[in-house]
């Protein structure tokens, strides 16, 4: 459950940067990647559960999916999470929801074979962007 | 209506802060250099400050070459919790390392995926309470050293580890230099596989003692080169790492200071 963890990090974030600008909250985005490999109803759930009674409870959010792009450094191959589906084992994949770089050990390029690749989108959790009203 | 831009919105620098409350030292173990025994120091030390009573975490944010799962021969996977992810408590030491989840296999990252990864490791580890956090930290001057040195606060301090020979002392030099000039607080210059003492470097430079001594800082002392060193650390066996003469030293030179 340590998605909680990061969806209280998300909520301070939100409300440091409220501070630091000295604006109401109008809404804020919330992109969750791929290799994280959240239930997303979950995520949604704790950003509703955590926010209640906080002067966040009635911004809007936005929840982004944000697919997965690694690229192969070695044939330039481009491919996505699921296009793995069968080359990781549950546990691995289980290790790539706690620290999403570790896709580089567990897999590889599944044209070369390459374990040399970037991951462009889609690593974890993050805050896009927090609109203020003026 | 304006909107706040990504770069100012990296949440898990906040999360690291939060985490690092409730650590009342953070000391960095850094050399700039590989092979001159940070891993070693930092999981010898981590245990003798816990055998004395500490609370002690240790994070190893060494993620091409992570050793301290190895030194302390554990492979426990940290528990998943509301406050994000405690780590395994190991002889004493709340143990932290990338390799408890990659388990030996090859870590092939860029400079970018490395620092993302010890940058999540410390947003996601709720040390709890601790008297002391060691880093035992990666042997360049990037990304990695930055980031800790910046989100550190007050509670950081540096120990620079460095051998007697003039490629170990040229780096620990520019070590020092980026540690000065970031204003971060140093503890001092740790001679390890010492044959001389610290007054000079093995060939033309520098010795580690003149060092400390041009940055201002503390000369800890000098370690000799110990094969049991070796041998315990082949047998993966903390207790027996700490009945060196490497740990007795160790335990002179910084354990103690660190104790007062």
């Amino acid at each position: 459950m340590h998605e909680l963890s990061l969806v209280n990090g998300i909520l301070q974030a939100v409300e440091e940067t409220a501070k630091e600008n000295g604006g109401n909250v109008k809404s804020f985005k919330v992109g969750v990647g791929e290799l994280a490999q959240f239930d997303l109803r979950i995520v949604r759930q704790l950003l509703e559960d955590t926010r209640r009674g906080t002067p966040l409870q009635d911004v809007e959010v936005a929840i982004e999916v944000e697919q997965s792009k690694m690229r192969c450094m070695s044939c330039g191959n481009e491919w996505n999470f699921r296009q793995l589906s069968g080359q990781m084992s549950e546990e691995e994949k289980e290790m790539v929801h706690f620290l999403p770089e570790l896709l580089n050990s567990f897999a590889k390029c599944p044209s070369c074979s390459g374990s040399f690749f970037e991951i462009e989108s889609g690593r974890s959790v993050r805050l896009i962007e927090v609109v203020f009203d003026d | 209506m304006t909107t706040e831009t990504p770069e100012n919105l990296n949440f898990r620098l906040g999360m690291i802060r939060r985490h690092l409350k409730g650590v009342g030292r953070v000391v960095l173990v850094l050399s700039g250099k590989g092979g001159v025994g940070k891993s070693v120091i930092s999981a010898a030390l981590a245990a003798q400050l816990a055998g004395a009573g500490k609370r002690v975490g240790l994070i190893d944010a060494d993620v091409y070459g992570p050793s301290a799962a190895l030194l302390f021969n554990s492979n426990s996977l940290p528990e998943e919790n509301e406050g994000g992810l405690t780590p395994p408590m190991v002889d004493g030491v709340n143990l932290m390392s990338v390799d408890l989840f990659a388990s030996g296999r090859p870590i092939p990252l860029t400079g970018h995926g490395a620092s993302q990864v010890v940058l999540e490791l410390l947003a996601l580890t709720d040390w709890g309470k601790l008297d002391f956090l060691i880093v035992d930290m990666p042997p360049a001057t990037g990304d990695i050293m930055l980031t800790l040195t910046s989100v550190g606060g007050n509670q950081l301090e540096a120990i620079v580890v460095t051998m007697p020979d003039v490629l170990s002392t040229s780096v620990a030099h520019r070590v020092l230099e980026l540690l000065h000039s970031g204003g971060t607080p140093t503890m001092g210059v740790l001679e390890n596989m010492s044959r001389s003492s610290g007054r000079r470097s093995v060939g033309k430079g520098r010795g580690p003692r003149a060092l400390a001594k041009e940055f201002d800082v503390k000369f800890l002392g000098a370690i000799p080169y110990d094969p049991k060193v070796a041998e315990a650390v082949n047998e993966q066996d903390i207790g027996a790492l700490l009945s060196t003469g490497f740990a007795k030293e160790l335990r002179r030179s910084v354990a103690s200071r660190l104790l007062q």
